[in-house]
């Protein structure tokens, strides 16, 4: 009794010893009314302070020279008041303002843009919605600075190549890792028909808030083994608290193809292709009744008008689209909804290719109380791809032969696709022996398939479900530390049709063809986080997270295909046929088990650090975990107080330095079994059989990319002006080769192995600024510039070089000391004025003359003085193997955009242009164009060589010859500089 | 406070259930599509199928299921090439593919010594631990049938990659002799053996698999199918006729024409002999005795030789693309091939122009049989063994050479006056009998004779550049002891 009498007394002694020191007290309030606990209340210029409990109230005794407190929060403004005499201060503190304070998003979290010391770049969603495009990556092209999209066809939903400072495996994909608010999402071309299907496109461009593109070590690390090609985070719109707002947008456009060739008309090609004809003396021009007779005619029309066909105009249309947008979002304090459905119905410029979306997107998140939110997102879209013919070009179909492209300039124009009565144009009905267009006058075929009956009669869908939904739960159980857990699904069911009618085509020597086959893809992610931010001191701004991650995918493939049609009319697979097979089988299954942590520092928003660290373990390795890792830091110069206090100040209110290095990694299309030897099945005459089919490598592991950034970040005149500048270095290191055995070894595969190596480097520069800025006008430009050179270290051992095929051609080679792909060919020397050959060059640059026809007494292969070329004494003739070089680069060393935005009152104007030069493309139709055989030709042809003297860039023509062409012996008559 | 504190407890509690539900098992999937080689020979049946994909490999289309057939055709002057693609032979029949040429040159390369790893890998698999899952006598049947299929394989090799065995005795180059299997990588390099020593590997295998097959199975169509001791007897016939062994080719066909005279057929294991009409031999069921072995196709896909291999494709072209017609001047243009015989019957003129065109005749999805060797081939091979090691005109030669030509043309009875003439009417029974059959270039070159010039393609003597293929451009750029012809 007496001790707590004691006690008692000193506490009575200490509070008056305070009161001389005087105390002040308060409360603190956010906009709405509400008070705000955890805030720091600081006295100025001191260590001295406090923070507010859970009411919002905080009481502080002062220093005698006490004149200001500061409160802080953090996503809040800070505040500072006088002190004066009062003895009670209450004080307002407001939300950041956002548009100074942009926040990314950093996985499993965001960061104010202006404390990043990683490399993330931003892109708005407003910037690419109403675009007319089928995924939202087809319009990022030029918007930011490291980010190169490159569109490789016309077909609608083809996935664009998405590339973030430059290509980053060899084998694996590298296409970035793709997180739709905060889910990693399947991304890639997943239709197995001519009809491309996106999986992105189930992401309706108009219901994304933001993009933001994590590039370097630092800002991916999170990601660890899938980061090494950089990081694309999607944040769809979510609801915003008020009254519901209703929006709804809409547009309308049209698509033509350009760059279509050139090509001759029917009494050109007629008179073209017989003097072709008469100048191969192997060729019999001139005896009808002789074998072989070759001897092209025009023809008229049931009207008696001459047939002169476009079959460009008759492949190609002018497309029209429509989109349709609608969307509600509004809530109360506690809980915000987004709705949106979205309709979209697309033509292709290829007649009967279309793209349908139906979406729908719901987000709702809702806070129970002050500790506890719950929320989730239920997306679902429905996307038809439609094709009849294959375009040829996808990625495998360039040599297809009915490939709508080619059918353009492979087919004569002196047929139609219809006989005077009518009917399809097919040589002789339908017979197996006739599948070609009808020959008409002509005395020879002139074309592959009427591409007619195709367009009209086949289909090449896909059609993709795709459901993309999480739900999570956050805890707030303190201010400083948030709980959360989310679980989500990505499905994706994609049908696939295909029907060939057997009238004509690639379905009449099976008299029909029809496959339906189901891709079921499905995937569950669970992560959980523990978030823990705290503000030491009003100057130690502390970040941290740790968390884990599963991430399952299953994906199972089935179908049917049949053959044989039992009757012509039918035409779905559910009819009639004598030939059942299977089709589309597939089983796949893998799985990411991942630990990670990251912690972001700063001291008085002047130095920076953060660090990520990731732990993956994944089911497709026999060594299952690794651990990947980055950090960078950040020095704001612009806030040291000699600066500020310099007037340097007043111009320049940022000057941030920043550098980063990492380890991460890639397993990007890496396949789920390539640890395992396997025994496949088979048949021999109807019995089972298990062959031994793929020999597989228990020592495989990721890919990892060292990268280093170095940057600087600079805003002038208070951000109107900014201008960032970034060095990167990714040095990629085993790099998974299929390394090739001999054949004698008879292994079936090609080995996947860890063994390459090469790098990527290059500067991003990137200036932004408001022009003007007045109440009813504002101009905004961005100016951004990514160069990139890439070469190749190492390959594996005894492995020189990949040679990469497009179907039947092979133009692409890998090499150490070279970029990635670069061209290979024998380089054209021109057209000899005298005899009208063509020249190419061999190893050693010497001209070399070749002809197609051979007289007696004559060589294939001739030195300019008409002798036979030999090399060490042998007649040889000039090949790619002996003679082809290292032609060019194929990806661009320099890319970016110039995006300009206007704002007059309410009404915006966008003008992008994008740009990507400093490569080579290799226009393998440029050798069809310049094709002998009786494929129709480029216009310039009527400029070939045709007397001694001429001087052409087109040899002499020759029916048959597809060698001078770059056809049979590739060559740099195709390769095309790409300068802006 | 009390509240938050129970929300951390959930929390905790919760993480804790998390980190412990991650599911490991997943982290280590087994293939469901396909066995792991850890397991491949853990059952009977296992290993009963893999006997199957032995088969299965021989069978490819870019080997026995077609090519290797047409590729033997083709070199020689029966047929005419319609189609100048390269896809489908152009440059072979010309004579002039080089070792980047992917269609054959390549492509039967990489396929022949696949079909050879399957065998060494099972041989290999069946030592480990095969054999005492299945027993010693069916493994050794087994392995007799996997040493059958290798050394068939070579044989075929050396026909296309070497020098004939009577260049020198088989002292030229010949093939990297591959007998252990292989699954990882760094094997690679594998210097060229003779052709001598590549044949007495074959002959090893074949006695082996002599000793070791079985008679005969249950079913026809296994006896047509499946290796078994008159398979490996008949190998061994055409073996020494490659080397010019007449007395050894004399041995081995006798085992199975032991008959003095007329009517001829095996007396031990499956009673091979020819068939009243040779129409039956090559249609379905394929299966009559006279067929020694010939792979079997069904119209399952994959189980067909696949786009572009077929025999069908090549030389019908009523039901096929016609990519071969028959050259008028090659043996179809001799006039002791009478248009009564039977063997005429596959030949017919479609648009003004003669094909091979009913020999395969089954069209899409073209399941007809390819043949590997057939009784009529043995009772040549014996006759002209027999005609070469006996001075005048052999008795048994001569019933044996009538035998064949009186199945098909009972009109005719040929009375050749000296050997040389008995000699020379036996080989150009065997352009009639087994045209089509890819043995043209095999009877061509073992006798070192001239390629003669067809259409536009020109003769090759055996001298000549081109007489026989390049090695495989992959395969001399990834073995560095890789040597080319």
């Amino acid at each position: 009794m007496r001790k707590l009498f004691l006690l008692l007394m000193g506490i009575v002694v200490l509070a008056q010893v305070a009161l001389a020191q005087r105390t002040i007290s308060g409360t603190v309030t956010d906009e709405n009314g509400n008070p705000l606990p955890n805030v720091s209340v600081v006295v100025r210029g001191t260590t001295t302070g406090t923070i507010t409990n859970e009411e919002g109230k905080y009481s502080l005794t002062l220093p005698g020279n006490a004149k200001a407190l500061v409160f802080s929060s953090i996503n809040k403004s800070p505040v500072e008041r006088q002190i004066g005499t009062a003895s009670s201060i209450d004080a307002l503190l407001k939300d950041e303002d956002k548009s100074l304070q942009e926040v990314v998003v950093t996985g499993y979290g965001t960061q104010k843009k202006k404390d990043l010391t990683g490399n993330i770049a931003s892109v708005k969603g407003a910037a690419i919605a109403n675009t007319p495009v089928q995924s939202f990556e087809q319009a990022l092209a030029g918007r930011a600075t490291g980010v190169q999209i490159t569109v490789p066809s016309g077909v609608l939903n083809a996935p664009p190549v998405f590339r973030i400072r430059g290509t980053n495996s060899i084998s694996l994909s590298s296409q970035p890792l793709i997180i739709v608010d905060g889910v990693p999402v399947a991304s890639g071309d997943f239709s197995a028909t001519s009809a491309a299907g996106n999986a992105l496109a189930s992401i309706n461009p108009n219901d994304i808030e933001t993009i933001d593109i994590a590039k370097d070590a630092a800002a991916t690390a999170i990601y660890g083994s899938r980061a090494a090609n950089g990081v694309v985070f999607i944040t769809t719109k979510r609801g915003k608290s008020g009254k519901a707002r209703v929006s709804y947008n809409g547009s309308v456009s049209w698509t033509s193809v350009y760059g279509v060739p050139e090509v001759l008309n029917a009494q050109q090609y007629t008179d073209f292709k017989n003097m072709a004809a008469a100048n191969n003396p192997n060729v019999n021009s001139t005896n009808p009744a002789g074998a072989g007779y070759t001897k092209f005619a025009t023809a008229t029309d049931a009207n008696g008008n001459l047939i002169d066909t476009r079959w460009a105009d008759i492949v190609y249309r002018q497309g029209l689209s429509q989109d349709h947008n609608l969307n509600v979002s509004g809530g109360n304090d506690n809980t915000t909804y987004y709705f949106s459905v979205g309709y979209s119905d697309q033509e292709g410029i290829q007649r009967k290719n279309d793209f349908t979306r139906k979406n729908i997107l719901f987000n709702v998140d809702s806070r129970i109380n002050k500790v506890l939110t719950i929320g989730g997102k239920i997306s679902y879209s429905n996307e038809m791809n439609l094709q009849s013919l294959g375009s040829g070009s996808l990625s495998g179909e360039a040599f297809a032969t009915n490939g709508a492209g080619r059918t353009v300039f492979n087919t004569s124009p002196n047929v139609a696709p219809y006989k005077n009565d009518g009917t399809y144009n097919i040589e002789n009905g339908t017979s197996f022996n006739s599948n070609t267009i009808g020959r008409m006058n002509n005395s020879v075929t002139v074309g592959f398939y009427n591409p007619v009956p195709q367009l009209d009669l086949n289909r090449s869908n896909s059609e993709s479900n795709h459901i993309q939904s999480f739900t999570y739960l956050q805890l707030k159980p303190l201010s400083w530390i948030t709980l959360k857990s989310l679980y989500a699904i990505d499905y994706l069911f994609v049908d696939n049709e295909i029907f060939q009618t057997p009238v004509h085509g690639d379905g009449a020597t099976l008299n029909g063809n029809a496959s339906s086959t189901l891709g079921k893809n499905k995937r569950w992610t669970w992560s959980n986080t523990a978030q823990f931010d705290y503000i030491f001191n009003s100057a130690h701004t502390v970040s941290a997270l740790v968390g884990n991650e599963q991430d399952r995918r299953t994906g199972i493939g089935f179908g049917l295909n049949r053959q044989n049609l039992s009757d012509p009319a039918f035409n779905i697979i559910q009819a009639g046929f004598v030939t059942p097979n299977t089709a589309g089988l597939g089983y796949g299954e893998n799985y990411l088990l991942s630990s990670f942590g990251r912690i972001n520092y700063d001291y008085k928003k002047k130095y920076y650090f953060s660090g990520n660290i990731r732990n993956d373990q994944y089911s497709a390795f026999a060594d299952k975990a690794s651990t990947f890792w980055g950090a960078s830091a950040g020095w704001e110069i612009a806030k040291e107080s000699f600066w500020e206090n310099s007037g340097l100040g007043n111009v320049i209110n940022q000057f941030k330095l920043r550098g980063s290095y990492g380890k991460v990694g890639n397993t990007s299309g890496i396949g789920d079994y390539g640890i395992y030897s396997t025994y496949g099945s088979g048949l021999y005459g109807g019995l089972p059989t298990l062959l031994f089919n793929f020999a597989g490598n228990p020592n495989l592991q990721w890919e990892t990319s060292s990268k280093i950034d170095v940057g600087v970040n600079i805003g002038l005149f208070n951000d109107r002006l900014r201008i960032e500048a970034t060095r990167y270095y990714n040095d990629i290191k085993d790099l998974i080769l299929n390394v090739p055995q001999s054949p004698s070894a008879g292994v079936p595969n090609n080995i996947p192995s860890n063994v390459g190596s090469m790098y990527n480097k290059g500067w991003e520069f990137s200036i932004a600024g408001t022009p003007i800025q007045t109440k009813d006008f504002s101009w905004n430009s961005t100016l951004n510039i990514t160069t990139n050179k890439n070469e190749v270290t190492a390959l594996a051992p005894g492995l020189t070089e990949i040679l990469t095929a497009t179907s039947l051609e092979t133009v692409s080679r890998s090499a150490v000391g070279f970029p990635l792909g670069s061209l290979y060919l024998v380089r054209n020397g021109g057209v000899d004025p005298a005899t009208g050959r063509r020249i190419v060059l061999n190893k050693a640059g010497q001209p070399v003359l070749y002809q197609y026809v051979v007289p007696a007494g004559q060589f294939q292969w001739t030195n300019p003085d008409g002798t036979q070329y030999k090399e060490n004494g042998v007649a040889v003739g000039i090949t790619q193997a002996k003679d082809g070089v290292m032609y060019g680069n194929t990806t661009p060393k320099i890319y970016g955009g110039f995006d300009n935005s206007f704002r007059y009152k309410s009404f915006d104007l966008n003008v992008l242009l994008t740009y990507q030069f400093g490569y080579f493309v290799y226009y393998g139709s440029n050798a069809g164009l310049h094709d002998m055989r009786f494929w129709n030709n480029h216009v310039d042809v009527l400029t070939a060589w045709s007397k001694p003297g001429d001087v052409s860039t087109v040899p002499k023509p020759v029916y048959g010859d597809n060698v001078s062409n770059g056809s049979g012996l590739p060559m740099s008559y195709n390769a095309f500089k790409v300068i802006l | 406070m009390k509240k938050q504190i129970k929300y951390i407890i959930c929390l905790s509690l919760g993480v804790g259930m998390l980190s412990s539900s991650c599911n490991k098992e997943l982290l280590s999937p087994v293939p469901q599509t396909s066995v792991s080689d850890a397991t491949a020979f853990d059952t009977p049946a296992r290993v009963a199928n893999q006997v199957n994909s032995m088969y299965q490999a021989f069978k490819s289309g870019n080997f026995y299921g077609g090519r290797a057939q047409i590729a033997g055709d083709i070199i020689g002057e029966e047929f005419l090439n319609e189609t100048t693609n390269l896809v489908t032979g152009a440059d072979v029949w010309n004579l002039n593919p080089t070792g980047t040429s992917t269609n054959f040159v390549k492509n039967m390369w990489a396929q022949a010594y696949y079909a050879i790893n399957i065998c060494n890998l099972f041989i290999d698999g069946m030592a480990a631990k095969g054999s005492s899952v299945v027993g010693t006598t069916l493994a050794n049947n087994y392995i007799g049938e996997a040493r059958l299929i290798r050394a068939t394989i070579y044989l075929k090799l050396l026909q296309h990659y070497a020098r004939p065995y009577a260049d020198g005795n088989g002292s030229k180059p010949g093939l990297p002799l591959r007998l252990t299997g292989i699954k990882e990588s760094g094997a690679s390099a594998l210097a060229r053996s003779t052709v001598a020593e590549v044949y007495t590997q074959i002959l090893n295998d074949l006695n082996f698999a002599e000793t070791n097959l079985p008679l005969n199975y249950a079913s026809a169509i296994l006896n047509t199918t499946r290796a078994h001791r008159n398979t490996a007897i008949a190998l061994k016939s055409r073996v020494y006729l490659a080397m010019q062994n007449y007395p050894a080719a004399v041995t081995e066909a006798t085992k199975i024409v032991p008959q003095a005279t007329a009517p001829f057929s095996a007396t031990t294991g499956v009673a091979h002999a020819l068939q009243a009409n040779i129409i039956n031999v090559f249609r379905t069921p394929y299966t009559t005795t006279e067929s020694i072995l010939s792979m079997p196709m069904t119209s399952t896909a994959g189980d067909n030789p696949g786009t572009q291999n077929q025999l069908g494709f090549y030389f019908a072209k009523s039901t096929g693309n016609g990519e071969f017609s028959l050259n008028p001047v090659g043996i179809i243009g001799n006039a002791g091939w009478l248009v009564t015989d039977a063997r005429r019957g596959f030949n017919a003129v479609v648009s003004g122009k003669p094909y091979l065109n009913l020999k395969y005749n089954g069209g899409t999805p073209f399941t007809d049989y390819a043949p590997v060797i057939r009784y009529a081939e043995v009772m040549l091979t014996l006759a002209e063994a027999l005609a070469r090691t006996n001075a005048g005109v052999n008795v048994k030669a001569l019933a044996l050479l009538n035998a064949v030509r009186q199945r098909s043309d009972a009109l005719t009875i040929l009375a050749p006056a000296t050997q040389t003439d008995l000699i020379n009417a036996i080989l150009l029974e065997r352009r009639i009998e087994l045209l089509g059959e890819g043995m043209r270039n095999f009877d061509l070159m073992r006798l070192l004779q001239t390629i003669p010039a067809k259409g536009t393609a020109p003769a090759k003597s055996s001298a000549d550049a081109g007489y026989i293929w390049p090695i495989s451009a992959d395969e001399m750029s990834l073995n560095p002891l890789m040597t080319d012809n």
